[in-house]
């Protein structure tokens, strides 16, 4: 499959399963082959919860997982948009765009894969490094740290569990696995050879940016932002970064840690 | 296009379009894959992001925001300025092969002025330009050029003594007084006006207890506005001779026949290319079909056709 020469496409697909994971979050299965078949790991589609108008966007929702014809989402409701989404099951149309941006593997350029990865998430940040774990192979991942907030993620937690085995999961107020953040699970130091590849809210992905010299092993980290066309075109989605404004749908969403200004984040 | 049941072909201000469908300002990207005629099909031209004579950062903070069947955007014009347009993107448009405008940013005479003329080296390698007067008069008092006849007149005016090669206007609907923006810019040479770019609306942040945008306001776009677009068409139409290009809100073929039948001569399609990357296609169909079903021979036979007078001869009220 020629994977459109690197640019996204346009389907209307069928979710072929859904998956609650409970206090509205879920994993969704969506049958489109050509997104399945090009999609790697950090890339994302534009979700949009049916054909019409309404919602106008599609929303941004990293690729969980991706076999065969079908590729996986994991939502979590945060407003009108992803409630929709919470709402198909199987068979209902969607519409998607995708797949999108460069992932981790492309963010690396031609660099050898590293010995050993850390993978870092935060809340649904989860998803890409599922996909990740799947294409990177158990041998190589030295260590896998979760976070959520903790009471409301129950389901979640258990889902994190059984996708990520021996996961270190904290959360902020105690309530599930150890209390505290990402960082806290993760090692004093990162040693040259190998990476940590980390998806999850902005505070989190800053204050990891933040903990680690540069001297070290390099840090690949999934962004998010609001944005509407997904094809780089509305400028609607741009960071700062070292080598000016980037988008983060086309140029990203990975970044490597250095390359991204993170004390001028907008904080949305 | 071959396929198509009708003739879409049509000549609008000093271009010759094989479809009346022209993507908007500012929503295609420079991506060499987007610019291949396997990915444009369906579509007339094309008009650039804005291109100003200095790069451009754009507005920092939240750009872009949805609404009930649309969405609000504060980009900020940015862009990398007319010299890295024409060293890095004009090479990518110039291969599609479909026609498209440079759509010029304004905020001061001089701007313009030293605009044009860096785009006049390029020679014919730029078939057209799309002068945006939305941006503030920076000579003045700071209201877009567009808002009164005097100061929208004076922009075409300069561009037009700069420019003599297809020279499109783009108005803003937020003038009070558009037939007479639309009259006034006929007046000083424009070859087509485009009507128009996106209404100013703002969103409330009820989180942060703020307003969305630093800027306050942003500009609304997408079905929402179509409707509100299709009247100032019809007004724009019943004021002016030279061709009008409806903009707003197109997001299905029908809306096209609809300005068209308002006295548009063709649409430009917007935001709804964020939902549909075919729907420039999709419009040529249904605009194809439905002048083959109505045994129209051609789409200028379209233009104007909703204006006819009335059973009785009565003209339309125009207001």
């Amino acid at each position: 499959m020629s994977c459109g020469g690197g640019s996204p496409r346009d389907y209307t697909a069928a979710v072929l399963g859904h998956r609650p994971l409970g206090d509205g979050s879920g994993l969704l299965a969506v049958r489109c082959g050509e997104i399945a078949s090009c999609a790697e790991p950090g890339q994302f589609v534009l979700l949009r919860p049916g054909t019409g108008n309404d919602p106008f966007l599609g929303r941004p929702l990293a690729v969980a997982d991706a076999a065969g014809d079908v590729f996986k989402v994991v939502y979590r409701i945060v407003g009108r948009g992803t409630a929709l989404l919470a709402s198909k099951r199987q068979g209902d149309p969607v519409t998607v765009r995708g797949p999108i941006g460069r992932g981790f593997f492309s963010a690396r350029g031609e660099k050898p894969l590293p010995r050993k990865v850390i993978l870092a998430g935060g809340a649904v940040g989860a998803a890409p490094l599922l996909f990740a774990a799947r294409r990177l192979g158990l041998s190589r991942i030295e260590k896998t740290v979760m976070g959520v907030a903790g009471k409301g993620w129950e389901g979640f937690a258990e889902w994190l569990k059984e996708a990520f085995p021996g996961v270190d999961l904290f959360s902020g107020d105690g309530t599930l696995g150890t209390k505290g953040t990402v960082l806290a699970g993760l090692p004093g130091t990162l040693p040259a050879d190998s990476e940590l590849w980390a998806c999850g809210p902005q505070a989190m992905l800053s204050a990891i940016a933040a903990h680690y010299p540069r001297d070290g092993g390099r840090i690949l980290a999934a962004l998010e932002s609001r944005m509407a066309c997904g094809m780089g075109g509305c400028l609607g989605c741009v960071i700062p970064t070292v080598s000016g404004n980037r988008r983060v749908c086309v140029d990203g969403p990975v970044f490597t840690a250095e390359e991204v200004m993170w004390n001028e984040l907008s904080s949305c | 296009m071959n396929s198509l049941r009708a003739d879409l072909s049509i000549a609008v201000g000093g271009l010759n379009l094989e479809t009346p469908v022209v993507i908007a300002s500012g929503v295609w990207p420079y991506d060499p894959v987007l610019w291949s005629p396997e990915r444009l099909e369906g579509v007339g031209a094309l008009c650039t992001k804005a291109v100003s004579l200095q790069p451009r950062e754009g507005n920092r903070g939240v750009r872009v925001w949805e609404t009930p069947c649309g969405m609000l955007n504060s980009i900020g014009l940015q862009n990398s300025g007319v010299r890295g347009f024409l060293k890095e993107y004009l090479p990518i448009a110039g291969k599609s092969g479909i026609p498209f405008l440079v759509n010029l940013v304004m905020e001061s005479e001089r701007e313009v002025r030293e605009n044009l003329s860096i785009l006049r080296e390029s020679g014919d390698a730029i078939p057209a330009v799309e002068l945006n007067i939305s941006c503030p008069n920076a000579d003045c008092d700071g209201m877009a050029w567009g808002i009164s006849p005097e100061s929208a007149a004076r922009a075409a005016a300069i561009a037009r003594s700069e420019w003599k090669g297809p020279l499109w206007v783009k108005l803003t609907p937020q003038a009070p007084d558009l037939p007479a923006v639309a009259k006034a810019v006929e007046s000083e040479g424009a070859d087509a006006l485009v009507c128009g770019n996106t209404w100013l609306g703002m969103a409330m942040d009820l989180k942060r207890k703020q307003p969305v945008f630093r800027r306050v306001t942003a500009g609304l776009s997408g079905p929402a506005v179509f409707p509100l677009a299709l009247r100032t068409v019809w007004q724009v139409c019943g004021a002016v001779s030279i061709p009008v290009v409806g903009c707003g809100g197109v997001s299905r073929w029908e809306d096209a026949a609809a300005m068209i039948l308002a006295g548009a001569s063709a649409v430009e399609v917007g935001s709804s290319l964020f939902a549909d990357f075919d729907l420039p296609r999709k419009i040529s169909e249904g605009l194809a079909d439905y002048l083959a079903d109505a045994e129209i021979p051609n789409l200028a036979g379209l233009v104007g056709l909703g204006r006819k007078e009335k059973e009785g001869g009565r003209p339309w009220a125009q207001d």
